[in-house]
C-alpha cells in the first residue's frame, strides 16, 4: 500500500482502532524507541491561481515517531499532539516496511468506513446546491 | 512620548493576576474544550487564522485562558508557537482539489460543478433565538446525527475553478506555474516592495477587522469600488510531507479546512479588454475576511494613491499580535515624558496669562 493511502487511513481513524492493531504487533515484535514522540510544526505551502505562485499560508501543529519494529524503522507525523496514537501508526508504518502487516483487511474495512462517512457528508452538503433563476431578462436562464 | 521603567508594584502585580483567576472563573461550570472547539467553531477558526497556526484544540485551549479575547488569544497561540520546532514543509496544497462544503459565484449564474450553498448563515432572519437559552445539546447531537446517518451517500467530486474558465477563454491571463521558494515572514523582515508570496503571508494572518475595513473602504469608494466574488469556496484540503525513508513516497498528515476567494475586476491593460482577479485565503470558515484579503490584493497589485494601495500602510498595521502590543504599550508608566509635555503646556500658558 501507498504511504499517502495507508497513512491517509491511519490519520483518519480513531485512536482506539490504530491501538488495537498496535498492539498485536507489539505482542509479536519487539519495538523500540527511536525517537520519542513530540510535537513540531508543518508549515503550510501552497499555490495561489492568480499567478500561480507559492506562499505560506500558517503552521499546523503536528507530532511525530519513530521506532524500530524487530530493527526495520517505521515513523509517523499526524495532525495535532495524539502521542499514543502517533507512536501506534509507527509501528504499524514498521509493520509495513518488514512486510509483516497482516491487518491490512482490517485498514481497507475502515477507509471503507471512512469513505462512506465522508460521501454521507458530502450528501447533505449536495442538497445545498442550488439553481438560481434570474428576474433580469438580460441574464442568459442557461 | 516614551515610557520609562518603574519598580515595585510587585505586590499589587502579583493580586491583580490572582484577580484574573476571579474573573475567569465566573461560575461554577467549566467551559470543555471540546465545546469551545465543536461550538464556537468560527471563533475558533478566526483565532487560529490571526495566530497563523493551526491546531483547534489550543485555540481552544487560548480562549479558554483569556476570557475569550481575540487578541490574547493570539498573542498566547504565537507565544505558544514560538516554542515549537518546524521541522517540515508540507507538499504544495492543491485547492483545486479541495473537498468542497460551500462554494458560490456572483458572477456568474451557472458554474461547472454547481454552486453550493453549504452551510451558511446568510439566507436566515438575523432574529435571536430565545429557545436556544434551554437546549437540549444531547438531544440536537443525535438527531443531526440521525439524520446523516440516512444520507445515500455522493460520490465527492473536485470542482474546477471559476478563473480556470475565462483563462482558457482568454479572458484573463495565465501564468506557468512558478516554484519559488515563498518568502517566509516569520523568519525575515518584510521588506518593500513585498514579494507576492509575503504579501499574501501577511494578509492570510491579518485581524480579520482590519481587513474587513480596508476592503470597505475601498468599496466606498477609496479603491477600485466594486469587484464580483467569481469564486467563494470553503473545504478540506489534504496536507502531506514528503516521506522521510523514501522521499517518492508521502504522508498524509490530515486534512485542513480553508476558505478561499477569488474577486475579478477589469484589468490594467489599456483598453480594458481583460479581467484580472484578486486572490484571498484564510484557514477555517471565515469567508469575509477571504473576501476582504482578495480586495485588498487586487487594490495592492493595481497601486494607487488610497491607503488600500500603499502596501507598507496595509502590510504594516494588520497583524493583531503587532496591533495590539503596540497600543497596549500605551498603557505602560510614560511618566517621564507626560511631564515634560505637561509642563511645556503649563510654561505656555504662563507665558500667555
Amino acid at each position: 500500500m501507498e504511504k499517502k493511502r495507508l497513512f491517509k487511513i491511519l490519520a483518519k481513524a480513531d485512536a482506539a482502532s490504530i491501538a488495537r492493531l498496535a498492539e498485536e504487533l507489539k505482542a509479536a515484535h519487539s519495538i523500540t524507541m527511536v525517537k520519542e514522540p513530540n510535537k513540531t510544526l508543518t508549515m503550510i505551502k501552497m499555490r495561489e491561481p492568480v499567478k500561480e505562485s507559492l506562499f505560506y499560508i500558517g503552521e499546523v501543529l503536528v507530532c511525530e515517531a519513530v521506532i524500530e519494529l524487530d530493527g526495520t524503522r517505521g515513523m509517523a507525523v499526524t495532525m495535532g499532539d495524539d502521542f499514543e496514537k502517533v507512536l501506534n501508526m509507527a509501528i504499524i508504518d514498521a509493520a509495513y516496511n518488514r512486510s509483516v502487516f497482516e491487518r491490512e483487511s482490517e485498514l481497507l474495512r475502515l477507509e471503507e468506513e471512512q469513505q462512506v462517512a465522508e460521501q454521507k457528508e458530502n450528501a447533505m452538503h449536495m442538497k445545498t446546491m442550488v439553481n438560481f433563476n434570474s428576474m433580469d431578462s438580460e441574464v442568459p436562464q442557461q | 512620548m516614551a515610557y520609562v521603567a518603574v519598580s515595585g508594584g510587585k505586590e499589587a502585580i502579583e493580586a491583580s493576576i490572582e484577580l484574573l483567576r476571579y474573573y475567569r472563573s465566573g461560575c461554577e461550570r467549566d467551559l470543555e474544550l471540546e465545546v469551545i472547539e465543536e461550538k464556537m467553531s468560527l471563533l475558533v477558526d478566526r483565532i487560529m487564522g490571526e495566530a497563523g497556526f493551526y491546531s483547534k484544540r489550543y485555540a481552544a485551549l487560548a480562549l479558554k485562558q483569556c476570557e475569550g479575547c481575540v487578541e490574547e488569544a493570539v498573542f498566547l497561540l504565537r507565544a505558544y508557537r514560538s516554542t515549537l520546532t518546524r521541522k517540515y514543509y508540507s507538499q504544495v496544497v492543491d485547492t483545486a482539489g479541495m473537498r468542497v462544503i460551500r462554494r458560490i459565484s456572483s458572477a456568474f449564474k451557472d458554474i461547472q460543478g454547481g454552486q453550493i450553498l453549504g452551510a451558511t448563515y446568510d439566507y436566515t432572519h438575523r432574529l435571536l433565538n430565545v429557545k436556544l437559552e434551554h437546549e437540549d445539546a444531547v438531544a440536537l447531537r443525535e438527531k443531526v446525527l440521525t439524520q446523516l446517518q440516512m444520507q445515500t451517500p455522493v460520490e465527492v467530486s473536485a470542482c474546477p475553478r471559476v478563473s480556470d474558465e475565462l483563462k482558457k477563454e482568454g479572458l484573463m491571463d495565465s501564468y506557468p506555474e512558478s516554484d519559488e521558494e515563498p518568502f517566509d515572514i516569520t523568519e525575515n523582515l518584510l521588506e518593500f516592495p513585498a514579494p507576492r508570496s509575503a504579501r499574501l503571508q501577511t494578509l492570510a494572518r491579518a485581524d480579520t477587522g482590519f481587513l474587513s475595513g480596508l476592503a470597505y473602504s475601498a468599496l466606498r469608494g477609496y479603491g477600485l469600488v466594486h469587484p464580483t466574488v467569481g469564486e467563494l469556496r470553503t473545504g478540506y484540503v489534504e496536507i502531506c510531507v514528503a516521506y522521510p525513508f523514501d522521499d517518492t513516497q508521502s504522508i498524509f498528515l490530515g486534512e485542513l479546512l480553508l476558505t478561499e476567494a477569488e474577486t475579478f475586476t477589469e484589468a490594467d491593460d489599456k483598453d480594458k479588454l481583460k479581467l484580472t482577479d484578486g486572490y484571498g485565503a484564510v484557514f477555517g470558515r471565515n469567508e469575509n475576511k477571504a473576501i476582504a484579503m482578495a480586495i485588498a490584493d487586487r487594490e495592492l497589485e493595481h497601486k494607487g494613491p488610497y491607503p488600500t494601495q500603499n502596501e507598507e500602510f496595509v502590510l504594516m498595521h494588520g497583524d493583531s499580535l503587532e496591533m495590539n502590543g503596540f497600543i497596549s504599550h500605551l498603557k505602560l508608566p510614560h511618566y517621564v515624558t507626560f511631564q515634560s509635555k505637561l509642563d511645556a503646556v503649563r510654561k505656555t500658558r504662563g507665558g500667555n496669562a
